[in-house]
Parts: C-alpha cells; structure tokens; sequence
C-alpha cells in the first residue's frame, strides 16, 4: 500500500480502540492491509459506524454477493480510487468470480451474454447513479421492480451510495490516484 | 471531493493539519463522502419529507407543494411562504 496523506493507527492502536471485530472481518473482505479501516481509526466511533455500514452493506442481505462485489469494484474504478479497486472479497472469488467478469462489469456489461437482465439493471443503477442521476428516475425503478423486491433495492442503492462515499473520500487520501471518470460521460 | 478531487493533493492535506487534527480530518472526510454518497441516492428517490417546517405530518404530493422541485432550505421565503398558504388554506376550510 502506499503512503496516504492520513497516517493509518497501527493494528495495535486499532484493536486498542475497540476494533478488534472489525479488523477480524477484514480478511473475507478481502482487504488484508485494512488501511482503510486504520485510517478511519482516527475516529473510533466514526471507523465502528462505517465499517459496520460498509460490510453490512456488502457481506449480508439478499442480493447476491457477486453481483454487488461486481458493484463495488466498478464504483471504485468510476472514483478513481486505487485502493478499493485493488481489493477482492474472498467470498465472492471462492463463489467463482474472476477478473473478465471484474472487466465485463466495468466495461460493456450491457452487451455481455454473462450477464442477466437483473444482474444489468443492477450494474445500469451503479454506472448512472453518480454520472447521470437524473435518469435513474420513475421509469428506471419500474423496471428495477420487475427484477428486485424493494427491499433488494434498497439494499442496492445503499450498497452504492456507501462505498462510493467512503471510496470518493479515500481516493482523495493517496498521492498515486488517478482521474475518477468523468461524470459527464 | 465530488468535483475536484485531484486538488486535494499533499498540499491540501499538510493545509489541513495546520487547522484540523488528523481524527477531525478523517471526521470531516467520512462525513462528505457519507453525505454525497446518500444525498445522490436519495435524489433519485423523489422523496419529500414527511413534515412542513411548523411540524404538521403532510402527503407527500403536499410535501412537494412546499418545498419544491429544487432542494431548499426550510427556510427560504419560498417555503416560509407556502407554509402560510397551507396554514391559510387549512383555516378557512
């Protein structure tokens, strides 16, 4: 990993903290160097909150992992953040996800055969939510109904709006960041 | 953060830590990325609060009667406004 502008505490300090728990889930996420977490250490109370959040988000609920593992990777990739791009859920490679599928739900995932209508509706929600919002309107959560509940949407879109936060917020913390997307594409 | 996040370079950050501690910093960071993050997503939602700003309980469609189509504060003369024609509205019914 490298520097950031934020010194992460170390393991110790964090543990010292109160996330021992938290540090402990870290290896299913995939994220061994937790620098992250570390970071957001600074604040304990602010690190238990939005960790919990941002695993709860990704690691529990009823929409598949892989696909919302898919989500996350591509959100990272659309903020220009290294770090979470870099990272993969053990989960989801252990349920045989790999990295063409990582490019497919990147790239053209709207022509990609692997994909289903629902598992396109879901990377479409990802891909507009912060480049184009104004269409994901009425007609657009219409169609998201015919293949999620509303609590799978939910889920979604709180999936989303979470770890594009935090992962907007950490691209700004390392020197080697490149140009998030250009929203307006 | 949204817009610019290529200015928030070394320069910025050792800016920062002149004003801020690095626990303040990474408070005020979450707290941008957290808001952004869901303000986006509830845009999308269309969704209206559920009070007027003098705390009546009110529809949705009305919601959107006093506050608007763009987002405002409670406090803008447009809002304070239509509150009072509600309240005006609700007197003389």
């Amino acid at each position: 990993m490298n520097e950031t502008f934020i010194d992460p505490v170390a393991a110790g300090a964090a543990r010292d903290a109160g996330l021992s728990a938290r540090l402990e889930s870290l290896a299913l996420a995939g994220d061994d160097d937790g620098t992250f977490l570390r970071i957001l250490a600074h604040a304990p109370r602010y690190a238990e909150a939005l960790w919990d959040a941002m695993s709860e988000a990704l690691m529990e609920g009823g929409v598949d992992h892989t696909l919302k593992e898919l989500i996350r990777i591509k959100l990272a990739r659309t903020a220009g953040d290294p770090y979470f791009s870099r990272i993969r859920s053990r989960k989801a490679v252990r349920a045989g996800m790999t990295e063409d599928d990582v490019d497919a739900a990147c790239g053209d995932f709207e022509q990609d055969p692997r994909f289903d209508d629902a598992e396109r509706w879901a990377l479409r929600y990802a891909h507009l939510m912060y480049r184009h919002p104004e269409q994901v309107n009425a007609d657009f959560y219409d169609e998201g109904k015919r293949h999620f509940t509303e609590a799978q949407i939910m889920e979604l879109g709180g999936l989303i709006a979470v770890h594009y936060g935090m992962q907007m917020f950490m691209r700004t913390l390392q020197p080697s960041a490149s140009s998030p997307a250009d929203p307006s594409a | 953060m949204q817009f610019a996040p290529e200015k928030l370079d070394a320069d910025f950050y050792r800016r920062l830590q002149r004003h801020w501690s690095d626990e303040e910093i990474v408070e005020l960071g979450a707290f941008i990325g957290f808001n952004v993050g869901y303000h986006t997503f509830f845009r999308t939602l269309d969704f209206y609060p559920m009070f007027s700003p003098d705390g009546r309980l009110v529809s949705q469609e009305e919601s959107r009667r006093i506050y608007g189509d763009s987002p405002v504060s409670h406090l803008d003369p447009h809002v304070t406004a239509a509150v009072e024609a509600a309240r005006r509205e609700a007197e003389s019914s």
